[in-house]
Parts: C-alpha cells; structure tokens; sequence
C-alpha cells in the first residue's frame, strides 16, 4: 500500500531553449509504503524536482510516477485529487500561512476537500497532536506564533488531508535542536498512526540517520544509491565525492576500527555506537 | 587592553500587535576580543538574530551600550559617517545566500560594498580578486550569482563582505540552508579569515559541532547571557543544555554516554579524531587491546 514507483523519469526545465537543464535524467526507484524515506542530495541534485514531480507539480518529461501501480497522468484533469493523496510541504512553509487562525489555515487543506464541518474539526485537532501544536495556540493568529510554532502549524495543514504519502522538504532547516526534534518526532508519530508512507528531504545527516529506515541518494540527476541507512552511510567516499557526508558518530567508529576496534561497520547513531563499545568496554572504571 | 566588541546592560524589545511590548534582549553584557572566534547559540527566539542587528546598528537598542574599538556606537550623537564605519566594520552574512546577492554577475556583486563606499576603481578591483581568490571562486567572476549552488552563492556573499575589509564577520546562520559539502567550504573560509587574516568572526548556529570549532561560546536563553566559555566547558554541561533546547556534538554526547555507563573516557572529546583518541586511550589504560590496524 501507499507504495511510489519511478520509471525512467527524466524532467527538463526550459526545454528546447538555449538555457534547456536536465534536473533528472532517467531515474528509476520504489519507494516502499509505510517506510519513512530519506531522500539526500548535493544542492542542484534533483532532490526538489523529484518531489515536485510526486503531487504533479511538475509534469515529467518521460516516464512514469505510479501511486499503488497507478500512472498518477493517466487522467491529467484529475491531477488535483492526487494532491490530497500526495501532501507536499515545501521548504519554510510557514510563509504560506495566510488565515485569521491557527485552526482556520490547518482546516483549510480538509475544507477544499469536501469534508463535513465535523470531520474536519477532528481532522484539525488530530493532526495539530502530530505537530505539537496545543489546542490554545488553535484560536491565535499564525503570524503570533514563533518561527518553530508556525513551521509545525504549516505541517498540521498538510497532515489535516491525512495524506497517504507525506513528503517534507527540509522540514527542520533552521530549527534549534529541540525544534528540530519535536517536527521530526511529530512526523515519525504520523506514520505510526496513518501507516502512510513518507518522504523527507535533509541536508542533515544525522537527522536522516535518526529518522529514516531507507535512503535515496541523488548525484547530479541520477540516482547514485537507494538503501537502508546501514547500507548508504557504510559508503562515505561515495557520499563525500558528491558533496554529501555521513553522521560525525559514523566517522568516530571509522576511526576506531582504523586502530582495531572490533566495532560493527553499521554505526550512525550515537546510541548504536555507545552500545557497540559499552559491550568492548563494559568492565573499564568499574 | 580593552576589548573589540563591549556589550553593557543591552535591552531591546519589539513592538506587538496591541501595543504590547516582548522583550527579547535582558540587560545583556558580554565582550569579545580582537580577533576572537565566537559562537552564539541559543534556541529559536532567544535574542541571537536581534543581537546580531544591534551590532552593526541595523536595530538600535532601548537601553544600554555597545562600544565597538572604543568608541560608543549606541552614542545618540553617532555622526552618519562613523554609522556607515561600523556598518563598514561589521560586515553580516544571512542564512539565505539568495537575500544577499544584488547584481547579476559575481564580480560585480562582491563590488558592490567598496563601490558604495567610494573606493578607487583600481583598489576595488585588487579587493575583487583577493575576496574571490579567499573564497575559492576566482573562476566564477563572471557568471551569474543565480546559477550558483547555495554553498557557492554563500561563499560571493562572503567575498562582498571582505571586499570592505571588515574587522568583524557576524554569520547569522550562514550554513543553515546549505548541503553537507557547502557547509564544509563555509566552515572552512571562516576558520581561515579568523585564523590568517585576524578578522574576528561571531558565528550564530544552531548546529553544536560548527560550535565547537570556536574560541568561546556564548550561549543566549530568552535574551539573557545562560553560560559562557569554551566549547568544551560548555558540552561539559549536557543536562543544562537540554533544559533549553539544545544538546551537545554527537561525539561529545558518545563520552557523556559511556561515563554514564560507568566506562571511564578522559578528555573534552568535541571532534571525531579527540572522541576516537580518548576511547582508545581509555581502553590501553584498563587494559583492554586489539589487533594492529589493517593497512
């Protein structure tokens, strides 16, 4: 269920003129349903052109997305359905908030849907928990809140369609270390409860590490690597020759393997790696 | 010797809907030597941002004084020449590259500030190249900023500021929007203006490790002065920087980690190569060995 394929889907920007940019070139991918997925990539990578192109935003040039086998083109009137299948949420959505109230922009998405007044008042409620927003923050302006407080706001209104794809461009950017956790821990507890299926765009490793069961990696409009974080961060000089890197824990277990320690090769997180060297070191300082 | 930057009982507030009033800096003091490298962390809404305005006076405070080389800049008697010097002095790089750009050509936006400020064709020229030269981006003079990625739109921002010749550089998260590899290059030129060309870097991030490259660190919670010092006395302090939304670097969080366990591991432990040093000295002193390394 809530499974994503790519096929062969290329996407040109300014195609047939002098400034024609190939964004992704012939990337093919699954995306598993109900996984949270990264998806990691220098700047220009394609990254945002392949989101774009999974609510219909942006039309590929050739291929195909299917949604569960399902060309999501096959009917292009319909494209603005898939959006409530699809949610998107763009880089700092928290300068699209527009209306009176909290509750009113988090309904906003629900009520263009069609929804019965009383379904999305649980709509709104229900997906202002995942954010993190608390029910007196509802009945404030948006433009009252902080910018932590008014980036989960924005989240709440995609999470009010109850997508059954999440994707998330750069939620955290910006956020000190607790924002960044309670958008991220929200985002877990969605697909928890929703079983769908998300997607999270990061330039931060050790969030993606954290956060994500599998890995996209995206080089110069390719596909470079898909995997589990295992599996992607065990590849640093791959990682570091187009720009990208692995979590700092990553290369502190590198570096004790180089002098001998037994360590696993799959360390990145700082849990794993406290874990990994407490049965090493367990009688030490005792 | 006095300091470069001395900041004494600075309070600002901002105006609110209704005529309220929320306070953002508390009667903050602090100073920074000549050139220092130091980070400024704090969560979402603690002062940081509104402490970088006040410094080169894009804000003006409601009470309290900032002297920059001695000289009061908080003076209400600040002629608009010695203004323009301190905006001068204390060059600022935002978070997005894309606010910050003005021309259409590299070159041509890193020109921009020692145009503004009546310098010589020749010596705006010589300025021009050295900047892009600092920076790594000599051979993109002549393209267009927009063409560039985010790490390297950063980077001509950067060389638009050392084109004035600054003394201090104040980065307002200046890596936030930027990939793993920009973020290095980033990093890298503000370790080197600090540490070959003296200039005093103040650095706001949200990221602990970029943190614990500084001198000092100074850590803000709702606009008062929470701790001080290096990073390492700072990431010594895990629980206290948890009770206001931060946390410490992944290594450090590894040595506070085993020494919970009972597992003793010597030394500060801020980078990757300290965290892997101090673990393998704490294992040669109970003695615990391995095999040699593979070569």
């Amino acid at each position: 269920m809530n499974t994503l394929q790519l096929e062969h889907i290329s996407y040109l920007y300014s195609a047939g003129t002098p400034y024609e940019m190939r964004a992704l070139d012939d990337v093919s991918l699954t995306i598993r349903g109900g996984t949270v997925t990264g998806l990691i990539g220098h700047t220009g990578s394609g990254k945002s052109t392949l989101v774009q192109l999974l609510n219909g935003l942006n039309r590929p040039t050739a291929g195909r997305v299917l949604i569960d086998g399902e060309d999501i083109w096959e009917k292009p009137k319909e494209i603005a359905r898939l959006r409530y299948r699809v949610g998107l949420v763009m880089q700092y959505p928290e300068y699209q908030l527009f209306e009176e109230t909290v509750r009113a922009d988090i309904a906003y998405g629900p009520k263009n849907m069609g929804l019965s007044t009383e379904e999305i008042e649980a709509r709104v409620l229900e997906a202002a928990e995942f954010a993190g927003i608390s029910r007196d923050m509802l009945d404030q302006s948006p433009f009252d809140l902080s910018g932590g407080q008014k980036r989960r706001a924005a989240i709440a209104g995609i999470m009010a369609m109850r997508p059954e794809v999440l994707v998330l461009d750069e939620p955290a950017a910006g956020l000190d270390p607790q924002g960044r956790e309670e958008i991220l821990g929200g985002i877990r507890a969605y697909r928890e409860k929703s079983g769908s299926t998300v997607i999270i765009v990061s330039h931060s490793m050790e969030d993606m590490a954290r956060y994500c069961d599998e890995l996209i990696v995206m080089a110069n409009a390719k596909l470079l690597m898909q995997g589990s974080c295992e599996e992607i961060f065990s590849h640093p000089e791959e990682l570091a020759a187009v720009g990208l890197d692995v979590p700092q824990i990553t290369r502190v277990a590198e570096l004790l393997r180089q002098r001998g320690l037994p360590l696993p090769e799959s360390i990145y997180t700082v849990e794993q790696a406290a874990a990994a060297l407490r049965q090493l070191m367990g009688g030490v300082g005792r | 010797m006095e300091p470069f930057i001395q900041v004494e009982q600075l309070n600002y507030a901002y105006d609110e809907d209704g005529g309220q009033r929320r306070r953002v800096l508390r009667d903050l003091s602090f100073s920074v030597e000549r050139g220092e490298y130091v980070a400024i962390l704090g969560h979402n809404g603690s002062g940081k941002s509104t402490l970088a305005k006040l410094l080169n006076l894009i804000l003006t405070p409601d009470s309290g004084k900032i002297i920059i080389a001695g000289r009061e800049i908080t003076d209400p008697n600040l002629t608009e020449d010695e203004l323009y010097e301190v905006r001068r002095r204390m060059g600022m790089v935002f978070q997005n590259p894309d606010n910050q750009l003005v021309a259409t050509i590299v070159e041509e936006d890193v020109a921009f500030g020692p145009e503004n400020l009546g310098v010589p064709s020749e010596e705006i020229r010589r300025r021009v190249d050295e900047a892009l030269a600092l920076v790594g981006m000599t051979k993109y003079a002549h393209h267009e900023p927009h063409r560039l990625s985010g790490g390297q739109k950063q980077r001509v921002a950067i060389a638009g500021i050392i084109a004035m010749l600054p003394d201090c550089i104040i980065f307002d998260e200046s890596t936030a929007m930027l990939d793993p590899m920009g973020r290095r290059d980033v990093l890298r030129i503000m370790d080197n203006l600090n540490r070959e060309r003296g200039i005093t870097v103040l650095t706001i991030t949200h990221y602990m490790n970029e943190a614990a490259r500084a001198d000092r660190v100074l850590v803000l919670n709702d606009g008062e002065l929470y701790m001080q010092g290096t990073p390492a006395e700072i990431f010594s302090h895990p629980d206290r920087l948890a009770a206001i939304g931060l946390d410490v670097p992944q290594c450090t969080d590894l040595v506070h980690q085993l020494r919970d366990a009972g597992i003793a591991v010597e030394g500060d432990c801020l980078t990757p190569a300290q965290c892997a040093d101090a673990i393998c000295a704490a294992c040669a002193a109970s003695g615990i060995t391995f095999a040699p390394p593979r070569t």
